[in-house]
Parts: structure tokens; sequence; C-alpha cells
């Protein structure tokens, strides 16, 4: 509030501009005014008080006085001691045992009243112990006080509390040594003393007139025992009833105070709840009620406080408090601002587009702009308790669905509709829903596309309806969304919420100040009476990069653990509270290869050497660091690719070159233990992946910052092998079995092509083929032979530059060319199309004699067979066509159609189609009817729809060559 | 059939050129018409392959030159379907299983489990058996070794196996137990020539006996790639001349540049480059071991006598590693690594001792 009230100064037109807050602000005054009704009712219960009573509900002032009480308190019980010791044996070893623990300074006989500060304090610390068995309703203050009393065996000593506390009040052995003191001698012959006190209500020496009945025992049960269970009855009796005015009391108020307040005095007095809040988390017992308690960051709370209030229109029915034009607003904030802003103010600042959002006019149903706020931080900020206490000081019943809900499409739907569209009628929470979808960033992308449809499908129906009736609409099942939701991210950017990104009022969380969170978290450890100081905290802030949950977490382990007292080496020892921090693999390398900053001074001798001179402890630090790194970072592979992509391209001081080799045996260390693992499924052995880095860290981290690339080399690598395996793996398909056999891939690319390239590349004249003499032609045609058995071809292609070659196909030239090496002789442009075209050519008469091999047997007589078969064949089927076409003609006669040109003009009948049949059959030009060239020539055609094959002849190869 | 490798291929166990003893002792195991598993082993260009066929046409006669390629799909039980091709005659079938990479198990228990079960219907006309050859076994996985080693008894009376593979090493002792294992060396240096001679009388060629040596001697001893040699000086160059140069493979030129460039210089910045020429190698498909197996000879003829152990030891040991892992990228660089800090130590300790 210090913080408003500050601005509130510098501000004048503050009022405008925080209104809502100050609205809050007001609420939150009076609830605590009506707590404080609340606590003063408590301390005016009608139990008498006693002192302890006194310090349960007061606070640090009153415990002062308490504190100086306890001399006095202490000394009888140190009395009482001493006291039992003269009858019973064991008790003297338990006594024994208080004094091996070094309990008293006091429990030597000549006990006095304290006088050396020392003493005091003890006493001060031991007080409440007493208080404890006093009140046995009340448990100590602390634990930590009960603990050590237990352990001294104080307790056993304390049958009857409340009886010896009593007496123990005023009786000394010695004469005190200040104030009134009254001489006491019992039957046995011991002197006390007691002090005269103002306190009259204690009963003055119940003690004295039991140790007056000691050695009688007409009772089966002492006297003393009776008394003391009466007392405790009535005891028991005044604090339950006095339990059951607060109760009472406390009932009439708001259920939020009651948690708070008990939250308050659980953690101011100790009282009560020490069991109950011992299994609590402390993150959820120390979470901000209300808006002034929160910790993230004030400005991104204003905005969302403002957005949920514009809100109000609808939901309440307020209307908006009239306030000045926004843009009088905005210049006079400039002008009374600063200059700075105004010079600023072509661009704006992201905070002030912000605003803008939230002056921006409501829609036509009185909704702002964006019906949904998304929040978006790292976890631990505090955006869920935002949420939670902004919706309930905007006075919204809160709903939430978070990532433990089941978040299928149906039930999304369904939960967002109760929630929006439904308000419980019963209890006490009257209020409007305020919907909060936390953990958004893992929703499926189906439920998210739903709360879309939720906020688009009725604005696009409201534009069409808007106008028309306003009340039907109401009765449809789906109605307008008329309540606010928010919705909490850690991941902004995940794919399945880019849609809602553009439609959401945009909230990112910034880090939480160290310094708020460290004072928060020593209010904290002062309440546990824990001892930490700030900068301990601090330390503990950077260490878990200022997440509040796991700073209190850690806290709370640790206090757990019973370690009371927090100190620098504590935290940064401890491995609790750490994050699996993910840090991206960039500043993963960049943090191997560098050394940390501030170890400046033992830089600059050899880097390997570096470490020796650093200290042990130092490089197991740094060690440990990488280490933790690494293996939070996960992505072994690639971390380690990227290592060694870079490692050589470190500035290395290294003339022996030893430090390299010990890297690189460090790499194929990894490499085997990769393969082990994964060929044994034997997992257990990862966790020695992390050891590289930190290797490498070792041995080549320098001052200066490295330049680090993506290591790219393994997957081109890889692609390339790819490439090459794929053209070999081509090539050796189509080759004949005959020769597969004999080839594999790997003497194919070892041995085989290389030279096979060289063979198919002879001396050839550029000449027409028929020029060639009979020893060139017969190279000709082995070279046509071998490129054919092993699947070979040249492909003319083109080259970006338009020029058109031959490449092999498939191309494993690329397979045996190195680069580097001279390349090997071309043959010329027109050498490889007549290649080409030869080896094209011997195909088809391979292909061809192959089928005639297998269609017509070889022998003569078998031929013959088939001929005059074939001429049987044929026949029948010549008759066929003749008929058909026989049919076709007769059919074209009967039918005379007016014909048409292309065009779709009648032409005259007579004279054209007898030319057009002239010009396209040579042969039958003379014969002028169409019926009769019918199957007189062997060349006939047929027009077939679609086809271009309409001239049927078979045409052997050999015939065209 | 136009390359010389094929045209002059033996087709009979008569009719091969060298290692007659085996040659016999082959012929007289199939002539009772039965053998045992075979495990046919030796460097690639030595004859295997053709061994392997002349014994099944010794068996069968000339059918088993009747291939054709079948292409088998099998579905893993993961429902990955693999495609793999094999090629068979109608007496026996030719499989690749390391085609199938991972799921080599796969294709060992299926395809051959089919061929082995299935019975031949005409025992009389034809061997009681069919014969199955693997080829490439030392690339099969350990998991499809032992997946064999039941198949190999079970199926006995059905079926024979013939395993072809480089080394025995890489195979498990318990196949190689099952196997009548037949080492097939590489030819000496007189027979490549005598072979080459031969040929080269069928082609009506003069080939120079020097010339032929240095063949013999460049192709290092492996027949198929001194037969492509020869064919390819006979294309560059009629009639031979006894220094023709004769064309070597690409790769093995790379490689001795990339040993060179290792010996001329020993930093960081070198071994960068040289990476990128082992990349440039692995990428061309050249097994990391023999790109291994090349600089350290390259590398060893470079360096000093006393170096010669300590560079072997290393070799040897990053090999080892090699097989174990999976990048042979970084091993290959370790050993560079390694032996520029050994040639530079070496060096400078000289370069001192030279001064003082």
């Amino acid at each position: 509030m210090d913080e408003y009230d500050e601005m509130y100064g510098i501000e004048d037109d503050f009022e405008q501009q925080f209104a809502d807050e100050l609205e809050v602000m007001a609420q939150i005054d009076r609830e605590h005014s009506s707590c404080a009704k609340v606590s003063e009712f408590r301390n005016k219960k009608p139990i008498p008080q006693t002192f302890e009573e006194a310090i349960v509900s007061g606070d640090v002032p009153s415990r002062k006085s308490v504190n100086k009480e306890h001399p006095e308190s202490i000394s009888p019980l140190v009395y009482e001691e001493e006291e039992e010791s003269l009858t019973p044996k064991p008790k003297k070893r338990r006594q024994d045992v208080a004094k091996k623990l070094q309990f008293g300074v006091e429990h030597t006989d000549d006990i006095s009243p304290p006088s050396s500060p020392e003493v005091y304090n003890r006493r001060v610390r031991d007080g409440p112990a007493v208080f404890l068995s006093l009140s046995p309703d009340r448990p100590a203050a602390t634990k930590i006080t009960t603990n050590v009393l237990d352990i001294s065996g104080l307790t056993a000593l304390q049958e009857s509390p409340r009886r010896v506390t009593a007496a123990r009040r005023h009786a000394q052995k010695r004469p005190p040594a200040i104030g009134d003191f009254i001489t006491v001698t019992d039957s046995m012959g011991n002197r006390v003393y007691l002090n005269k006190k103002e306190d009259e209500e204690k009963a003055p020496d119940p003690r004295a007139f039991r140790n007056s009945l000691n050695g009688l025992g007409l009772l089966a049960v002492p006297i003393e025992v009776l008394k003391e269970q009466i007392t405790e009855r009535r005891h028991r009796q005044v604090v339950e009833e006095s339990q059951r005015l607060t109760e009472l009391m406390n009932s009439g108020i708001d259920p939020d105070h009651i948690a708070e307040e008990q939250a308050d005095s659980g953690v101011d007095g100790g009282s009560g709840e020490d069991e109950g809040s011992s299994s609590r988390l402390w993150v959820d017992q120390f979470s901000p009620q209300n808006y002034t308690d929160l910790l993230s960051d004030d400005f991104t709370n204003r905005c969302l406080l403002k957005w949920l209030k514009l809100w109000d229109t609808v939901v309440f029915g307020r209307e908006r408090k009239p306030r000045p034009a926004p843009a009088d607003v905005r210049s006079n904030f400039t002008n009374a601002q600063n200059q700075n802003q105004n010079q600023s103010q072509r661009f704006k600042t992201k905070s002030q587009i912000t605003e803008e959002i939230l002056e921006a006019e409501l829609d036509q149903y009185k909704r702002p702009k964006f019906k949904v706020a998304l929040l978006s931080g790292p976890p631990g900020l505090g955006k869920t308790t935002l949420a939670h206490i902004i919706a309930k000081h905007a006075g919204y019943n809160v709903v939430e669905i978070n990532a433990s809900d089941d978040r299928s499409a149906e039930l999304f739907q369904k939960r967002i509709d109760t929630a929006t569209q439904m308000k419980s009628v019963l209890g006490a929470n009257e209020k409007p829903n305020c919907l909060i979808i936390d953990e958004i960033d893992g929703a499926p992308a189906a439920a998210i596309n739903i709360l879309l449809a939720t906020l688009n499908r009725k604005d696009s129906r409201d534009g069409e309806e808007a106008g028309v009736n306003a009340l039907k609409k109401k009765k449809k099942k789906q109605s307008v969304l008329l309540r606010p939701i928010i919705c909490i991210c850690n991941d902004l950017y995940v794919p399945a919420l880019r849609p809602l990104r553009q439609q959401a009022f945009l909230l990112a969380f910034p880090q939480t100040l160290p310094s708020r969170l460290a004072q928060r978290l020593s209010e904290i450890t002062r309440r546990q009476g824990m001892k930490a100081d700030t900068g301990t905290l601090m330390a503990l802030c950077e260490k878990t990069d200022n997440d509040i949950r796991s700073c209190i977490n850690t806290l709370q382990f640790l206090h757990r653990r019973g370690q009371k007292h927090l100190d620098q080496r504590s935290v940064s020892s401890m491995c609790v509270g750490l994050k699996d921090q993910n840090k991206g693999l960039f500043s993963v390398w960049q943090e191997i290869f560098q050394l940390p900053r501030l170890k400046r001074k033992r830089i600059g001798g050899d880097s390997f050497g570096g470490f020796d001179e650093a200290g042990p402890k130092d490089g197991a630090q740094r060690i440990q660091h990488i280490l933790h790194l690494v293996s939070s970072t996960g992505e072994h592979e690639k971390l380690t690719q990227g290592l060694y992509d870079n490692f050589l391209s470190m500035k290395l001081k290294d003339p022996g070159m030893l430090g390299v080799c010990t890297g690189l045996d460090w790499l194929c260390f990894s490499d085997v233990l990769n393969e082990f693992v994964l060929h044994g499924q034997n997992y257990s052995l990862m966790r020695y992946f992390p050891f590289l880095p930190a290797a490498f860290h070792h041995l080549f981290a320098a001052n200066s910052v490295p330049r680090i690339n993506y290591p790219h080399s393994h997957y081109e690598a890889f692609t390339k092998t790819q490439h090459t395996k794929n053209a070999l793996i081509a090539m050796l398909n189509d080759i004949p079995p005959a020769i597969q056999s004999r080839v594999c891939m790997s003497s194919l690319c070892m041995d085989i092509l290389s030279l096979l390239l060289e063979l198919i590349s002879p001396k050839l004249r550029p000449v027409n083929p028929q020029l060639y003499s009979t020893r060139e032609k017969q190279q000709l045609y082995d070279l046509i032979d071998t490129m054919i058995n092993y699947n070979l071809t040249y492909r003319q292609d083109r080259t970006p530059e338009g020029q058109y070659t031959y490449v092999l196909e498939p191309n494993v030239e690329d397979v045996v060319h190195f680069p580097g090496l001279p390349p090997r002789r071309q043959l010329t442009y027109q050498v490889k199309q007549l290649i080409a075209r030869e080896t094209e050519l011997e195909r088809m008469r391979r292909v061809e004699r192959a089928q005639q091999k297998r269609n017509p047997p070889k022998t003569e007589a078998v031929n013959k067979i088939q001929e005059e078969k074939k001429t049987e064949v044929k026949k029948p089927t010549s008759r066929n066509h003749q008929q058909r076409l026989e049919n076709i003609v007769k059919q074209t006669v009967v039918e005379t159609r007016p014909e048409l040109d292309f065009f779709g003009r009648a032409i005259a009948p007579k004279e054209k189609p007898m030319i057009t049949t002239t010009g396209e059959d040579g042969k039958a030009g003379e014969v002028v009817h169409i019926g009769k060239a019918v199957g007189n020539s062997d060349v006939w055609f047929r027009f077939n729809e679609g086809v271009s094959n309409a001239v049927r002849r078979n045409v052997y190869i050999r015939e065209l060559l | 059939m136009s390359l010389w490798v094929d045209k002059y291929r033996p087709t009979s166990l008569v009719k091969l050129d060298y290692h007659k003893d085996q040659a016999n002792h082959l012929k007289n195991l199939v002539q009772c018409g039965d053998f045992p598993h075979l495990l046919v082993y030796g460097p690639p260009g030595a004859g295997k392959k053709t061994r392997i066929m002349c014994l099944l046409r010794e068996l069968y006669g000339p059918g088993v030159e009747k291939l054709r390629i079948e292409h088998q799909s099998i579905t893993t039980p993961s429902r990955k379907k693999l495609e793999i091709n094999t090629i068979a005659s109608n007496y026996h079938l030719e499989v690749n299983p390391s085609d199938a990479g991972n799921s080599d198990r796969v294709v060992i228990q299926e395809l051959i489990k089919t061929v082995a079960q299935s019975q031949q219907i005409q025992s009389s006309a034809q061997r009681e058996f069919k014969v199955v050859l693997l080829t490439e076994v030392d690339r099969l996985t350990k998991d499809a070794q032992h997946a064999l080693r039941r198949t190999m008894e079970k199926y006995m009376s059905t079926c024979r196996l013939i395993l072809c593979c480089n080394s025995t090493s890489k195979v498990i002792s318990p196949i190689r137990s099952r196997c009548l294992a037949v080492r097939v060396p590489l030819p000496s240096v007189e027979e490549v020539c005598s072979v080459l001679a031969g040929v080269c009388k069928k082609e009506g060629l003069l080939l120079p006996p020097e010339l032929a040596r240095q063949i013999a001697e460049k192709s290092g001893r492996n027949l198929r790639k001194a037969l492509l040699m020869c064919e390819a000086c006979r294309v560059q160059q009629y009639p031979f001349s006894p220094d023709q140069d004769i064309p070597v493979t690409d790769w093995e030129v790379y490689l001795r540049e990339t040993a060179n460039a290792i010996v001329s210089q020993q930093s960081p910045q070198r071994l960068l480059e040289v990476r990128a020429r082992l990349y440039e190698l692995l990428t061309h498909c050249i097994p990391p071991d023999v790109i291994m197996k090349g600089l350290v000879t390259e590398l060893l003829s470079n360096c000093d006598g006393h170096l010669k152990a300590e560079v072997v030891q290393m070799a040897a040991y990053y090999e080892h590693r090699l097989q174990l892992g999976n990048k042979a990228i970084y091993h290959l660089e370790a050993f560079v690594a390694k032996f520029m800090a050994i040639y530079k130590k070496f060096m400078e300790d000289g370069l001192d001792n030279f001064m003082f």
C-alpha cells in the first residue's frame, strides 16, 4: 500500500488512473477493520486472561513483558527439580541427563536469580516450556523449545503440570536478590523463600502443601492427583468454552477472513495449528490473501485487475465510472509526468499499448474487446495466485479448470458452458463465475478451438442477429459469453495456442523482483522461527531463478529437516530447490566452451592446464555445474554433435595436441557407450553421458566468447551417404542377375565403379557411327553392352545455365568422384548423345529379342505352323472387321446427317467427304465409294474418338533401323 | 557379359586358374552328392563367389546358372515391411541379409525357414536339399547370427547353407563350428599375371609381362580389380606399352592425399581439414575399417621405424573401438589426432636432438 501512497503523491489524476485499485484497497481496508474487530473480540474473551494468553494473542511488545517475568517462573522450576531429587532415584538420573545436556546453569545449589545476561537469555528461551505445561491446549509457541525440553527429560518431571507450575512461581531456595520475600519452612526442615509478588490469583504454595502430605497415603489416589484431575478438567472446560465462543463469533464474519485470521494467528502466536500447518505446504499457507500481498509485478497485477473490472458493466450491471476522455488523461499524464515520454510518443511502449487496450471501448454487449486474458510466464511466479486473488477481489466466484481435469473437447465445452452460463443459486457464494483455465498450454488443440468457438461463434451470430431480436437469442442454447475467462500458460508459443493468442489480452509475467521475494521469504522464516539473513535468502532466490514456489518449498524442506539456521553455504551446497532448467542448446554449448566470467584472474594459461591452477574446488564446482546443466538439457546426441563440430575451431593453445586427443577419446567413449546403451537397452548407463561435456569444458573452455555453429556435419554426411547409397541401389537393382550375384555394394563402390567409368569413356571419333571402322564399331558395341549390363545410360539434362548435357543415369559419377581430384576425362557431348541413342536402340532390340524368344519357339517347323495359324487367325479377324466396317458404312449411309464443319456450320454434303477420304487414304484414292474401299487395301483406318493411333500396323524395330 | 571380369569367369571347378588343390578338394567334397554347411571366407577379389558357383554347378549341373531375381517382402514383428532382393535358381537361393540392416534377424528367420521347410517334390531328379547362399555374413548382427545357429541344425535334411564373408572374426564361433571353413586366399602376383595374360590372349591382345606385373601389384592382388584395370588400360591405350599409367580408383588416391596431409602438418586446423576429407570418404560408402587400414598403410610408409609399432598399436586400438561404436568419424579422427600427437612429439624430439 505504501507504493500506492507514494504514487498518490505524485500523480494528480491518480484517482482516475487507479480507480479500480482504490476500490479494492477500500474493500481490503474494510475487511481489515472487520478483522481487527474480530481479534478484539477474541481478546475480550470472558476467560480470565492469563498472561500466556496475552502472549498468544498479543504481539511482540507484550512478549517482551512476558520475558521479563520468566526468570521468576524458571527458578522455581529448578527448585522443584532439586526437591524431587531428594526422593526417587530414577528421577535423579534424569536430572543427570539434564545436566549432561547442560540444560541448567542453574542446577547447582546456589541458584540465584539471574544476573548475567547470558543466563537471562537462556531462561528467556526456555520460558515457553513453562507455558506449555500451563496450557495444554496451546502448545509451545515454537516447537523448538518443546523439543529441547523433551530432551532434557523435564516433561517426565512434570507429572502435574498445573499444580507444579502454580507452585513454582515464587518459591526459591535462596532469598531472592530483588523484591520482597517470605520464608517458609516445611515439615522436613527445608526452607524456601517465597517471592512476594503482586500476582495474587496464584495459589500461594500448593507444592509445599503436597510436600507436607508426602508421607501419608490415606487415599487410594493421592489427593494431589485428584486435585490435579479436577483442575485439569476445569481448565479444559474453560478452554473449550472459549474456543466455542471464538467460533461463534467468527462464524458471523466472512469465511475468508477467518482463514486469514487463523493463518495470522497460527503464524504469529504459533498457537493451535502447529501440527496442522506442518503438514500443509508453506506455499499454500503463506499464499497471498489479498491484492496487496501479491509479489508479482505491479503493472501486471494492475492490468489484469483493470481488464477484469471492464467486465463489471456486463456482469454486475454496474456502470463504468465516468472518466475523463482517455486522450485528456493521457495528455495530462504526459505533461505532468515527464518530457521523455513526449519525445518517445511516436513509438508506443508495450505498456502503453496494453493501457490502450484497456481503455478501448466495450463492444455491443458491453464486454471488453478481448474476452480472454492470457497470462504467460515461467512457473513459480504466482500466475495462478494472481488470477485467483484478482477474481476474488473483483467479486467473482472462481471456477478453475486445470491439467488435472480431463480436457477432452466435449468435457471442455461442457465445463466452459457451465462455468460461464450458470450461477450457483444456493449457498453463500452467490457470485458470478469467473473461469480460470490453468495450464492451457497443455490442453489439446481441440479444446482450445472450443474455447475459441465460444468466443467467436457467438460474435458472428451477434453480428447477424444483433438488431433482430435479443430475446430469441437468449433462448438459444448457446448464449453470448458474458463472463470473463482467464487463461494461464507457461509457454505462450505453443502451436495450439496460436489462434487464441490473437484474441486474448496477453499479459506476460516479468520476473519477480528478488528483493521483494527475499523480503517475503524473510517474513516467512521469521514466522516459522528460522534464522536466515537477507544475503542467504537472496542467494536462494538467485538459485531458483526467482521462483517463489521453489524458494518457499526449499525453505519448508529445510525446516522440516530440522535446519533452523540457514546460511549461504547450505543454500549453495543444497541441491533442492533447483528446477529442471531447460536452456537452449546454444547457451549450453556456450557455457561449456566458456569459462565463467568471475574467474577472470586465472585464465591465460593454456586451456587444459588451467584446471590444475584453478584449484580443485573451483574446478569441481564448474564441472558440477556443467553436469547439472547437461543432464537437465537432455538432448545428448545433438549436444555431443555440437561439441564435436565446434571444439576444433575454439582457440586452442594445445601445441602437443594432447587435449584434442583426450577430447576425441572422450567422444569415442561416449559413442561406444551410446551404442552399448542402445544395443542392450541398458539405459541406466545413460547417466554417464553428461561427463563428456564436463570433460570438454575442462579441456577446451576458454575465456573468449565462443562462436558456435549449429552442427550440420553429421546430418549432411548422412544425407550424402544416403544419396550415394540410393544411386548404388538404383544401379544394382536392374543389373542382370548373373552379374548382380557377383557385384555387391561394397565391391561396386570400392573396386568396380571407378574403373568402370574409365571403361565406358573410350576415345571415340565424334562422327556418324556409320563411318566407324569395324574395330571402332566393335568397341562401341562393347561399350554399349557394358553400359546396358551395368544398367547405365546417359540422360539429357539441362543445366541451370540452360545448356544441355548428358549425365549418367543413375548418377554414379558422384559416387566415385572426390573433390580436389582431377576430374576424369569426359566424353564429348556428341559422343554421349550417340551413346545414349545407341544404348536406347540396343535396349529396344534386346527387349524385342527377349519377347520373340518367349513367344514363338525358335524351330522353323514351329514357325511355319505358327504362320499358318496366324493366317488362319487373320482371316476371321479380317472378316470380322470387314463385317463391322460394313455395318458402320451401312449405318452411315442410312443416317446421312447434315454435315457440319468445324465451326458447326452446315457444309455442302456432296464433294467434300470424298476429297477427305482420298486425301487421307492414298491408295484408296481412286476408289470413290466408301463401302468398296473398305477391305480392299491392307491399310485401313478407323476413327476412334480420343485415340490418336488411328493407323494400325505391325512395325518392327528392325524395319526402322 | 562384356566386361572381361564377367566374360572370362570360370564356371567349373576344373577350369579354375589358381588354388587348384583346393578346387580338387571341393570337387571331391561334392562328388558323393552331398556336403556340409560351408563357410567360405577370404579377401575381396579372391574368387570366393566363383568357387561357390562352380561348386553348385558341379552339384546341380548348368541349371544353377539360370538365375532370376526375386523381390521378397517380409513383415517384421513390428509391422515394418522389408523389401529384399534375392537371386535364385531352381536349386539355390542367394540372399544378402545385411541389406535389411538391423532387421536382418527377421530375414534370416523368415526367409531361410520358408526355403528350408519346403521339401523337394521330385527328389529322384534333383538333390534332396536346396542350397541357401548367404553373402556378407560378417556384416550380420549378432542377433541374426544367433538366429542362424539353430536353423542350421534343424533344417539340415532339406537345406545346406553356404556362408560367404571376408573375415571369420565377426562370425560367432557357434556358426564357425557348424560349418566347414574354406579359406580362399588372394592369388599371388604370378597367378594374377597369368590370369591377365590368359584373358588378353583370348581377347587377341598382347600384354607385356611388365605391365601385367604392375597391374597385379597395383590392384593389391585383387583379381577383379586387376582385370578391370587391365581392361581400362586397354580402353585408354592400345597397343599396350610397358610403362603405361594404370588407372586407379579415386578413393585410394584421395586417401593417400589425406595421409600426406596428416604427415605434413599437425595442428587442430589440419585436423579439421582431415575431418572433412574423412567425411567425404565415408559419404562415398567406403567402409570405415577400409579407411583405417588404408590410412595406417600410408602413414606407416611415411613415418620413422621407431614409431611404427606405436602407430600400429594405436590403429588397432581405435579400430576395435570403431567396431564397438556407431559413429565411425569419431574413431577415425581420434586415431588421426593421436597419430598427429605422436608424430609431432617425435619430430620435435628429433629436432631437439639435432640441435644439441
